[in-house]
């Protein structure tokens, strides 16, 4: 038996080890993996209405079942009607209502934006006033660590909070990431759809100004409803029609 | 014979001050950098790669007399990269949040230089309870030294340990502010040169 033929066996039996390991591992653990990625985008949500702070610790459970309490997860269409979940629907938008005592107080957007090297995925909130921002979260991306990974980090979603998404007139303008310098030589009323960028990051800024504006004007039908005051309850899912009647 | 002397006992100890990997060979500088931060990364980290380096250290040893001279780095990698994967994986399955901190670190651990160069220059020679035992070393020499880097870095940049503020609220009253200049990757630099230079002067003595 000649040695290359040796060295291509011990290559095949060390591959084939190898791969029944790793399947091994990562079958094993997905059911693990997979709920820890439920329960951060549960706690991503919870964060964006405020309910969580940064730096504390909380269990899988607290997350859990605050989340169960407060938030009301379905799809609405642009009338603000609900829409069955499941049913095939063009017009159905997914939204995550905060509520309390029965009347909503916040209401949670999925960001789903394009970044510079990948997707990156969050929540916006916003009040129920239909116009200030109430929190901004990221819970997956593939930017720059460092650069435009910041992205992820307290310091620069806490500039969201307050901001808004109208202009002072109440006409929609969606909210953008600007360089530093460039927000310092705005007037008050342009400052507060503006949230300070990251150095080094200009590309992700841009992406995600270009992101959050198509998500918010697709979202803007309801976010009028709101602000007319129109959306105090959670709607509900209209009765099923029965044929032949 | 006394333990000190055994060659168990000296293939653990060595790589711990004597032969440190970091402050001696300057082998895995990056990820010293990168993970420093805040104390609970670094000793994940450290944990992580001690467990690496001592199961490729024994794997690798154990088929050294039958892995084929011509492939043998493929191998060390193949063994290598399982290793990270299955570290990897189960970070995420249990420790979520901290893996999603350490980020893409925990993966770069395939090409940490000690990982390859302890399988080349240790594992290939000698037995499978030596190479361990200079896997765990190793990995202690190597988590020493981030723990250290950790200590001074959370300390004086976010006046916390693990976590936990320890800086009396009186002194920041009294104007002491956090050195937020230990919080970027240039303070682990000096850090690791004032450790090095602190090390260097200790062993010729």
């Amino acid at each position: 038996m000649s040695d290359n033929f040796k060295s291509a066996l011990f290559a095949l039996a060390t591959a084939v080890i190898c791969s029944l390991l790793l399947t091994a591992a990562s079958s094993g653990l997905k059911p693990y993996q997979e709920e820890n990625i439920e329960v951060d985008r549960k706690k991503n949500i919870l964060k964006s209405i405020g309910l969580i702070e940064e730096g504390r610790a909380y269990t899988l459970g607290t997350i859990t079942s605050m989340y169960a309490e407060n938030i009301t997860s379905m799809q609405i269409d642009a009338g603000g009607q609900a829409v069955e979940e499941g049913s095939v629907s063009e017009t159905g938008l997914p939204i995550y209502l905060y509520t309390r005592d029965g009347s909503i107080k916040a209401y949670v957007l999925p960001i789903n934006s394009r970044g510079l090297w990948g997707k990156i995925y969050g929540y916006l909130a916003l009040e129920s006033d239909g116009s200030t921002v109430s929190g901004f979260t990221v819970y997956q991306h593939s930017e720059t660590p460092g650069l435009g990974g910041e992205i992820e980090k307290n310091w620069f979603q806490k500039n969201f909070k307050g901001k808004r998404i109208v202009d002072h007139e109440g006409n929609f303008v969606s909210i953008g990431i600007a360089k530093p310098a460039t927000t310092a030589a705005m007037s008050e009323a342009e400052k507060a759809n503006y949230v300070d960028g990251i150095s080094g990051a200009t590309l992700t800024g841009r992406f995600l100004s270009a992101g959050l504006k198509e998500i918010l004007s697709e979202y803007e039908p309801v976010s009028i409803r709101f602000r007319s005051n129109e959306m105090l309850l959670v709607p509900q899912v209209p009765e099923a029609q029965e044929d032949g009647q | 014979m006394k333990l000190t002397q055994s060659r168990h006992f000296k293939a653990f100890s060595e790589p711990l001050i004597q032969n440190n990997p970091v402050s001696m060979q300057m082998l895995g500088i990056c990820s010293a950098l990168a993970v420093t931060v805040q104390m609970k990364t670094a000793i994940v980290m450290a944990l992580s790669l001690t467990f690496v380096l001592a199961f490729s250290n024994l794997t690798i040893s154990s088929m050294r007399n039958i892995i084929p001279r011509n492939i043998r780095m493929i191998v060390e990698l193949s063994v290598i990269a399982t290793l990270v994967i299955i570290a990897d994986q189960v970070l995420r399955a249990f420790f979520y949040d901290i893996s999603k901190q350490l980020s893409v670190f925990v993966g770069l651990i395939i090409t940490n230089c000690i990982v390859m160069g302890r399988a080349e220059t240790f594992a290939l020679g000698n037995s499978p309870g030596l190479s361990f035992l200079d896997g765990l070393g190793n990995g202690a020499g190597y988590g020493s030294v981030l723990i250290s880097v950790a200590l001074i870095r959370e300390t004086l940049g976010a006046g916390k340990f693990l976590g936990v503020g320890i800086i009396p609220e009186f002194f920041y009253q009294a104007g002491y502010e956090n050195m937020g200049f230990m919080q970027l990757a240039p303070a682990a630099f000096i850090i690791i040169g004032l450790l090095v230079w602190l090390q260097k002067t200790l062993v010729k003595n």
